[in-house]
C-alpha cells in the first residue's frame, strides 16, 4: 500500500465517564474510499468528528502528509482539505442551492461557479437548477448537494457518516459511480460510514472495524475479507449471558398482522409486510440497526401512528384502527426508545411524568388530588427502588438510569398484557441495565407478552426466546434464541442474505 | 481552563418566585428612589404618601382592589394558557372585545331581572374575550402560526373596531366631542359590596380560586402540563395537545374579556377607547413575575392596583404618574433577573 496520507495516532476522547474512543489509531491513504464499520455507539462519529475539528482529542495525535497536526476548529480542518458530511443535513434549508454551495470562506469556485456546478451535477448525475431552493429539493438530492459541498470547498479529505442511510437503493448505486468516479479522476480521498456490508463491498478497496470505541481491524483490503470476517470483527466476542427461559408460555396476546408503512413526508416505504406473534409470558427480541423501521413499528403497535395497512390485534381484539388509549386500557405498554421527550415530558415536575399512563383511570381522576398522586409515586419509588428525592423538580434532574426506572415502573406498574419496550437500556451503566434486564424478566414470569427492539445483540441474546431481523423494514430473518449463531444475526442485521 | 458556565439547578427553592418578587420590588423601589432623588423629592414622603392614599383608607383600599380587578382576571387568563407554554400578549385587545360583548347584548337584549341581565352580560364579556382569540387559537393549532405575533395583532384591530364603534355606530351624541358610546343603564351596574369596593372584585376572587383549581388541580390542567412539556409525550400519552392548546387559549381570552365586562359595568359604564389603561399589558408583567400561579397573580394584581393608585394621586405633589409604572416595570426586571439566579448558578467548566 502507498503512503499513509491522513494519519490519527492514539487517539483518545471520553464524554463523562464514557470512553468514545480508546486509544485508536486510523490511516487513510490517497485517492481511496475506505469504509468505516462498527456498531451503533462504537465511536465512528465521534473519530469523524476528531478529524473534522469538531470535538478535541483528550490524547493522541494526527498526522497529515506526515506532519503533526493540531487540529482545533473546523477552519482549522478545512484549511486542511478535511471535510466531513454528517449523519444529519447541516444544509440552510431556505438558501439556495448556489448559496449553499458558497457559503463557507474556503470555497474556490465563487468566480467560475457555473461551469463547476455543471460538471459536478453530471458526476452526481443532479437535475436541478442552482437557484432552487434547499427545502424543495428531494432527500437524496440534499445529500448530493451535502457532498458537492464539500468539493466546493476544496475538500481533499470527504468523511461521509451514513450518507446512504438516508437514500433508495437506486440512488445509493447512482452516488457508488459518483464517488468512484471523484477518487479517480480528482484523486478525492473518502470515508464512508454505513452499516451495509453490500455497501463496503462495493464502495470501498480498504476496510477498518471499530467496536466499543477501539479501533479492531485496521487497513483490510476490502476484497480479501468476508462478511464473515468483518461481522466477527463487529460483533466481538459476545458474553451472551443467559437467563433461565423455561417458564411457561401461554396464548397469543399480541398480533401484528401484514403491516406495511409509508412515510407520507417523503413518501418512502418504511415497513413492508411485517406479521409476528408473541404470546404470554415470551419475550419476542427485534434486532436492526437503528433506523431500519424500529420506531415506525413500536409507534403502530401502540397506536401512536394511525395511518397504515394491516392489523394489530391485542388479546383477540383488533385494535387496528383505535387510538392510544383504548390499546392501553387492553393493558397494552409502551416503553418508548427516546426517554425524555416521548415517554417523559421535559421542563415537567418527577410527579406529573410519573402518572402519565394511568391519570384517567378513576383511582386517581377526576380531581388529581396532591395525596393521591404523591401516594402513587411513592409507591413507584419504593416497588422499582428510583432515586428520585424531590417529586415537584423537573424531570430531567433525574439520572438517566432513574428516569428509565420511572418509565418502566411506570408502564409496568398494572402488570401489562403486552409490553413494547424499545431501546430499554440504551445510555444506562452496567447496574442500570441490571435492574432493567430484571424488571422485564419479572413481568415475563408474571406472563406478560413482551416485543423487545433493541440494538444491543448482548441484551437481545440474554433475554428473548426468539429473534427477528429486521433490514429496511422488512423481516428478512428469524431464529430460536438458543440455537441462533451471534454471527448470522450479525449478517442479516448487515442486509446479508445467504 | 478557567472557563464558568451557568448549570441548571437540581433543586429549586419552592418560594424562590416569592423571594425574586420581594427582591424584584426592593429594587424597584431603589430604582424609583433614584429618579425621585433626581427631581428633588424626598423618595420617603413619596412613598409613604403613595402608600396612605392606596390603603390608607376603606375607600383608597377599594379604588385600589377595583384598579386590581381586570389586571387580576386578565394576568390569570394569561396564567392559564401559559400551562401549555404559549403566551397571550393580547389580554388587551381581549378586555375591549369583553366590553364590546357587553354593550352589543346590552342594546340588543333586555331583560327586566336585573340580576339575571347582568349575568348575562358577564357571560357575554367572557365569549366576547373568547372570540377575540379565535383566530390566533385556530392558526396556531392548525398551521403552527406563531401566537405572541397574532395575539398582540389582535390588539390593534380590536383598538381599530373599537375606535370606529365610539366614532361611528355607537357614538353618543350625548358625550358631545368625545368618543364614546351611550352609557350603559344603572340596573346593570355592578353594586358596590361595601365603600366603592365593586361586586367585581369578589368575581375576581372566585376566578382565582377558579384558575388555581384548573391548572393545579383538575384532569384538564394535567393534561395542559403535559402538552406544555412535549407534544410527542401527550400524543404518546393519549392526549390531545392540540385540542388542549385551543381550549385554554379560549378560555384564557374569556378570563380576559371578563375583565373587560367587570371594568364596563363597575367602573367606566360605557365603551370607550379608556375601558383599558394598559391592563392587559400590566397583566403580563403580573403574570410573568409570579411564574403564572393564580394566588401569586391575585396578590401581586392587588399590589399593582394600589400601585396606580398610589401613583395617580402623587401628582397632587408634583411627582408624575409614571413613577408606578417605572415601579412596576422594575419589579419584573429584577425579579426576573432574581429567578434566573435561582434556578442557575456558575460553575467552573472543568469540575465535571
Ligand atoms: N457529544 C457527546 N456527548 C456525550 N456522549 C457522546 C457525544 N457524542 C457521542 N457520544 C457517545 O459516544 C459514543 C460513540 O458515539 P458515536 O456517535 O461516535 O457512535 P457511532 O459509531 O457513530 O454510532 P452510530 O452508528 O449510532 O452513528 C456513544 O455512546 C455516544 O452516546
Ligand atoms: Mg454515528
Amino acid at each position: 500500500m502507498n503512503n499513509k496520507f491522513l494519519e490519527t495516532r492514539n487517539v483518545t476522547k471520553t464524554f463523562g465517564k464514557l470512553k468514545a474512543l480508546d486509544d485508536v489509531n486510523f490511516n487513510l491513504y490517497q485517492g481511496k474510499i475506505h469504509g468505516l464499520l462498527g456498531e451503533n455507539g462504537a465511536g465512528k462519529s465521534s473519530l469523524m468528528n476528531i478529524l473534522s475539528g469538531i470535538y478535541q482529542p483528550d490524547k493522541g495525535s494526527i498526522y497529515l502528509d506526515g506532519e503533526k497536526q493540531k487540529i482545533l476548529n473546523p477552519d482549522f480542518a478545512s484549511k486542511l482539505g478535511i471535510g466531513m458530511v454528517h449523519q444529519e443535513f447541516r444544509l440552510v434549508e431556505s438558501f439556495s442551492i448556489k448559496d449553499n454551495l458558497t457559503l463557507s470562506k474556503s470555497n474556490i469556485y465563487k468566480n467560475d461557479f457555473l461551469k463547476s456546478f455543471k460538471k459536478y451535477s453530471e458526476i452526481f448525475a443532479l437535475n436541478v437548477n442552482e437557484n432552487e431552493i434547499i427545502s424543495n429539493l428531494s432527500v437524496g438530492e440534499k445529500q448530493k448537494i451535502e457532498i458537492m459541498k464539500l468539493i466546493f470547498n476544496d475538500s481533499r479529505i470527504m468523511l461521509l457518516d451514513e450518507p446512504t442511510a438516508v437514500l433508495t437503493p437506486q440512488e445509493t448505486s447512482q452516488l457508488k459511480n459518483s464517488l468512484v468516479t471523484l477518487a479517480q479522476e480528482d484523486m478525492k480521498t473518502m470515508v464512508l460510514i454505513t452499516h451495509k456490508l453490500k455497501e463496503i463491498k462495493e464502495f470501498t478497496e480498504i476496510v477498518s472495524v471499530m467496536k466499543n470505541g477501539k479501533m479492531v481491524a485496521q487497513d483490510l483490503p476490502t476484497k480479501d475479507v468476508t462478511d464473515n470476517q468483518l461481522i466477527e470483527l463487529m460483533m466481538g466476542t459476545v458474553k451472551t449471558s443467559t437467563v433461565n427461559k423455561d417458564n411457561e408460555v401461554g396464548k397469543i396476546k399480541l398480533n401484528v398482522e401484514n403491516i406495511n408503512y409509508t412515510d407520507s413526508v417523503n413518501n418512502i416505504k418504511k415497513l413492508e409486510d411485517i406479521n409476528f406473534q408473541v404470546k404470554a409470558g415470551e419475550i419476542l427480541g427485534l434486532a436492526g440497526v437503528s433506523g431500519n423501521g424500529q420506531v415506525e413499528l413500536a409507534n403502530i403497535i401502540s397506536g401512536i401512528e394511525r395511518i397504515y395497512e394491516g392489523k394489530i390485534i391485542i388479546d383477540n381484539t383488533d385494535v387496528s384502527s383505535k387510538g392510544v388509549r383504548s390499546r392501553k386500557k387492553l393493558n397494552l405498554s409502551y416503553i418508548p426508545e427516546n426517554r425524555l421527550g416521548v415517554g417523559l415530558a421535559p421542563g415537567v415536575s418527577v410527579i406529573d411524568n410519573s402518572i402519565v399512563k394511568d391519570y384517567f383511570h378513576t383511582k386517581l381522576g377526576p380531581h388529581l388530588s396532591r395525596n393521591k398522586t404523591s401516594n402513587y409515586l411513592e409507591s413507584l419509588i419504593k416497588q422499582f427502588s428510583i432515586k428520585a428525592p424531590n417529586p415537584k423538580a423537573e424531570i430531567s434532574t433525574l439520572s438517566g438510569g432513574n428516569m428509565q426506572k420511572l418509565l418502566m415502573g411506570r408502564e409496568l406498574v398494572g402488570d401489562p398484557d403486552v409490553i413494547i419496550a424499545s431501546q430499554p437500556t440504551r445510555g444506562l451503566d452496567v447496574n442500570a441495565v441490571d435492574a432493567i434486564h430484571n424488571l422485564l424478566i419479572d413481568q415475563r414470569n408474571k406472563g406478560s407478552a413482551i416485543f423487545l427492539i433493541s440494538e444491543d445483540l448482548d441484551e437481545l441474546f440474554k433475554l428473548s426466546h426468539r429473534l427477528l431481523v429486521i433490514f429496511e423494514g422488512k423481516i428478512v430473518k428469524s431464529f430460536n434464541t438458543v440455537d441462533a449463531d451471534i454471527n448470522d444475526v450479525g449478517l442479516a442485521m448487515a442486509g446479508v442474505n445467504e | 481552563m478557567n472557563k464558568y458556565i451557568l448549570t441548571k439547578r437540581q433543586v429549586v427553592n419552592e418560594l424562590s418566585t416569592f423571594y425574586s418578587f420581594l427582591l424584584g420590588f426592593l429594587i424597584a423601589l431603589m430604582i424609583g428612589s433614584i429618579i425621585l432623588l433626581i427631581q428633588d423629592k424626598n423618595p420617603f414622603d413619596t412613598f409613604s404618601l403613595m402608600f396612605k392614599l392606596s390603603i390608607g383608607s376603606v375607600n383608597s383600599l377599594s379604588s385600589s382592589l377595583n384598579k386590581a380587578t381586570p389586571l387580576i382576571l386578565a394576568g390569570l387568563g394569561i396564567a392559564i394558557i401559559n400551562t401549555v407554554k404559549l403566551w397571550n400578549i393580547g389580554a388587551e385587545g381581549q378586555i375591549f372585545m369583553g366590553a364590546i360583548a357587553v354593550n352589543l347584548i346590552y342594546i340588543n337584549f333586555q331583560l327586566t331581572n336585573s340580576t339575571s341581565f347582568i349575568f348575562v352580560l358577564l357571560v357575554s364579556a367572557f365569549i366576547g374575550g373568547a372570540f377575540c382569540i379565535l383566530i390566533p387559537a385556530i392558526t396556531k393549532v392548525l398551521f403552527g402560526v406563531n401566537e405572541i405575533i397574532t395575539t398582540l395583532l389582535t390588539n390593534y384591530i380590536v383598538i381599530g373596531l373599537t375606535i370606529y364603534l365610539v366614532n361611528g355606530p355607537w357614538k353618543d351624541p350625548g358625550s358631545l366631542n368625545f368618543p364614546a358610546a351611550a352609557y350603559v343603564g344603572k340596573e346593570v351596574y355592578l353594586p358596590t359590596i361595601f365603600g366603592k369596593l365593586s361586586y367585581g372584585f369578589l368575581i375576581c376572587i372566585l376566578f382565582t380560586v377558579f384558575a388555581h383549581y384548573l391548572k393545579n388541580s383538575s384532569v384538564f390542567g394535567y393534561e395542559m402540563r403535559i402538552a406544555g412539556g412535549s407534544e410527542m409525550t401527550a400524543i404518546y400519552a393519549g392526549i390531545n395537545a392540540k385540542q388542549k392548546a385551543f381550549f385554554a387559549m379560549l378560555i384564557g381570552g374569556g378570563f380576559a374579556g371578563l375583565a373587560g365586562g367587570v371594568e364596563l359595568l363597575s367602573q367606566t359604564h360605557r365603551v370607550s377607547t379608556g375601558i383599558s389603561q394598559g391592563f392587559g399589558y400590566t397583566a403580563i408583567i403580573v403574570a410573568a413575575i409570579t411564574g403564572m400561579r393564580p394566588i401569586g397573580i391575585f396578590l401581586v394584581g392587588s399590589l399593582f392596583g394600589a400601585l396606580s393608585i398610589g401613583g395617580s394621586v402623587i401628582q397632587t405633589i408634583g411627582v408624575s404618574t409614571y413613577i408606578a409604572d417605572i415601579i412596576q416595570a422594575s419589579t419584573l426586571f429584577g425579579a426576573l433577573v432574581i429567578q434566573f439566579f435561582f434556578n442557575y448558578k456558575l460553575k467552573r467548566a472543568d469540575d465535571g
